[in-house]
């Protein structure tokens, strides 16, 4: 376990590392597309908080991202409202974090788990972007709300602006570097613990005096709340909000991202957002409808042949040759 | 009296072809528990193998003979390439089956170009029924669904290979000690349930906007039919649609369709949450 930890900690430096560095090599514009894959990233991270320590699937991840974005756009466009960037900000971590509570409330202390747990949160996505859609008094309809400002607060005596490249960069590459390591540090300790107790086995768990649906709620909440902090983050950087941000198809590419980076890494899935962003971006750019076909495919590449993620390709040849060596 | 007539065959349209979609989802979901994120679109190649017949000059009939047979074929080779590995594995259904999906819908849009499908009722006008009048194909669609739920009905209650569904899904290991092979059951149970979806995507077509994206909806609606009405048995089936296909029904008439959808499937948490065994089992649990 705590050479787990050590190699966790390593990759981790080294992805800080590379994102101070990158800067020095990149364009403006080059930096914008990080930083929107990094916003991203942070999403995948939140649902892998949630799905990778308790094995249940929320299937409508986005919903609590619509929602953060849809608060953020809402309070930072109202000029009669002071400070909106840090208004905005807690707003939306707050309001998708008061969703997640009933939604959870509802469905933990009902007693519902595993698959019937995916399709109501699958339902719940569903739900708000049909909400987003038809109450466009308030959310603008099909076409949503645009002209939403860039961040910029005072805090301390120091004046953060982040309209510009850099500045917006570095501001949203801290925020997930510091949220991954506390998620990494919360999922290790007593309370990932008790976690993985509760997947192995829901009613032991309990009967060693452990309040299962209360912990499974907590968790949830959490993770959403992170999702609406991502979904603020978004919506303050490309200007605009959709009801796209809160349907079924970014649900689904939230999963793929923390499939395809290693469920339960908290740092695989960052790197899934980011790397598979970047290939949606080439394949896009020559052919747009391709896109959801290999979506689709890599869904169930993935079942079949990678089932722990790409990061497992490294332990997998790791046992390889460990196996090698002691049969020699 | 006229308005409640039309609002209650409006309704009792939605149900029929709720119950449809909602049969394999029962077999599947409730009954093999395998979350199969596909089944809507066994619904959408339905209604596009009737778009198809049409569009080479066939009648409404012989497309609605094709739906069920191409639904039948996309859920054995989905069955036989991918679900039959992953019983054991819940989540990894989940990925996979929602990996289909995009798949289907996406080749669908490659193979028939994008936009809304034309597909014509084989009857037009109305039909006189005393208190009101109301569109015929409509109370056809009725009649075609309720007897095949009918059907269905005597298949699993009467025929020894209903018997065989029965047994395996009270207690596979022990239907396999007696000698039957489940797999083959499984198999053929979750064909037969992508054809009866095959069946009602068919019936709704001409009623309904046909494109490669219809399937979600019907995945919902027909999910929360199953949940709400409690798995395992027709009568959960049938209780989960009229709530669904009712409460729709009624709200449509009110509000616009989308906040309707979601004001239904809040109701359905709710209700899932008050009655997690389902309306129909109510006193079990």
């Amino acid at each position: 376990m705590i050479a787990r930890d050590r190699n966790w900690l390593l990759i981790f430096a080294v992805c800080v590392v590379l994102a101070v560095l990158y800067p020095l090599f990149a364009d403006g514009y080059q930096l914008t597309v990080i930083r929107d894959a990094l916003i991203f990233g942070l999403f995948a991270a939140s649902l892998d908080f949630f799905w990778g320590r308790t094995g249940i699937l929320c299937f409508g991840h986005a919903a609590f991202f619509g929602i953060g974005g849809y608060i953020m756009a809402l309070i930072t466009l109202n000029d009669a409202i002071p400070f909106g960037s840090l208004l905005g900000i807690m707003g939306a971590v707050a309001g998708a974090a008061f969703v997640a509570a009933i939604i959870g409330y509802f469905l933990f202390f009902g007693g519902i788990r595993g698959s019937y747990f995916t399709i109501v949160t699958l339902a719940m996505g569903v739900i708000c972007q049909q909400a987003a859609v038809s109450w466009s008094s308030v959310t603008g309809g099909d076409s949503g709300l645009i002209g939403i400002p860039p961040i910029e607060f005072d805090l301390g005596g120091m004046h953060v602006d982040l309209s510009q490249d850099l500045p917006s960069y570095i501001f949203v590459a801290s925020i997930v570097a510091v949220v991954v390591l506390a998620l990494w540090s919360i999922s290790r300790g007593r309370w990932g613990t008790v976690l993985t107790a509760i997947q192995d086995n829901e009613v032991r768990a309990a009967a060693l005096g452990h309040n299962a649906p209360l912990r499974l709620l907590v968790t949830f909440v959490l993770s959403a709340a992170i999702a609406g902090l991502a979904g603020a983050l978004y919506v303050c950087m490309a200007g605009l909000v959709a009801p796209d941000l809160s349907g079924l198809l970014l649900s689904t590419e939230v999963i793929v991202w923390v499939a395809v980076g290693g469920r339960g890494t908290l740092l695989g899935p960052v790197l899934g957002a980011i790397a598979i962003q970047r290939a949606q971006q080439t394949i896009s750019s020559f052919n747009p409808s391709l896109w959801p076909l290999l979506l689709g495919c890599v869904f169930v590449i993935i079942v079949f042949v990678l089932p722990d993620g790409i990061l497992s390709i490294y332990a997998r040849l790791k046992s390889l040759f460990k196996g090698r060596r002691r049969a020699q | 009296m006229d308005f409640v007539v039309t609002t209650l065959l409006n309704a009792l349209t939605l149900i029929s072809i709720l119950m449809l979609v909602g049969l394999g989802l029962a077999i599947s979901f409730g009954l093999m528990n395998v979350t199969n994120l596909a089944h809507g679109e066994f619904v959408t190649v339905g209604a596009f193998a009737v778009y198809f017949v049409q569009s080479v000059g066939g009648s409404f009939w012989l497309g609605l003979a094709a739906a069920p047979i191409a639904g039948a074929v996309v859920g054995c080779i989905l069955e036989f390439a991918i679900i039959r590995h992953l019983y054991s594995r819940p989540v990894s259904t989940v990925l996979a089956t929602w990996g289909v999906s995009l798949i289907l819908q996406q080749g669908l849009e490659l193979t028939f170009g994008l936009g809304a499908k034309p597909v014509t009722p084989p009857i037009e006008g109305t039909f006189d029924l005393f208190f009101t009048v109301y569109p015929a194909y409509r109370l056809i669609l009725i009649a075609i669904a309720m007897l095949t739920l009918l059907g269905v009905v005597l298949l699993i209650s009467r025929t020894s290979f209903g018997l065989d569904i029965r047994t395996v899904i009270q207690n596979r290991e022990m239907a396999e000690g007696v000698g039957i092979n489940t797999r083959r059951t499984y198999a053929i149970a979750f064909t037969f349930g992508a054809a009866i979806a095959g069946l009602a995507g068919g019936l709704v077509a001409p009623l309904a906007i046909v494109l490669p994206q219809m399937g979600v909806n019907y995945l919902a609606n027909a999910f929360f039919v199953v949940i709400v009405g409690g798995v395992g048995s027709i009568g959960g089936l049938v209780a989960g649609s009229v709530f669904v296909g009712g409460l729709t029904s009624i709200l449509n008439y009110q509000i616009s369709p989308s906040l309707a959808q979601a004001i239904v499937l809040l109701a359905a948490i709710v209700a899932v949450r008050l009655r997690p065994n389902g309306l129909f089992n109510g006193a079990s649990r």
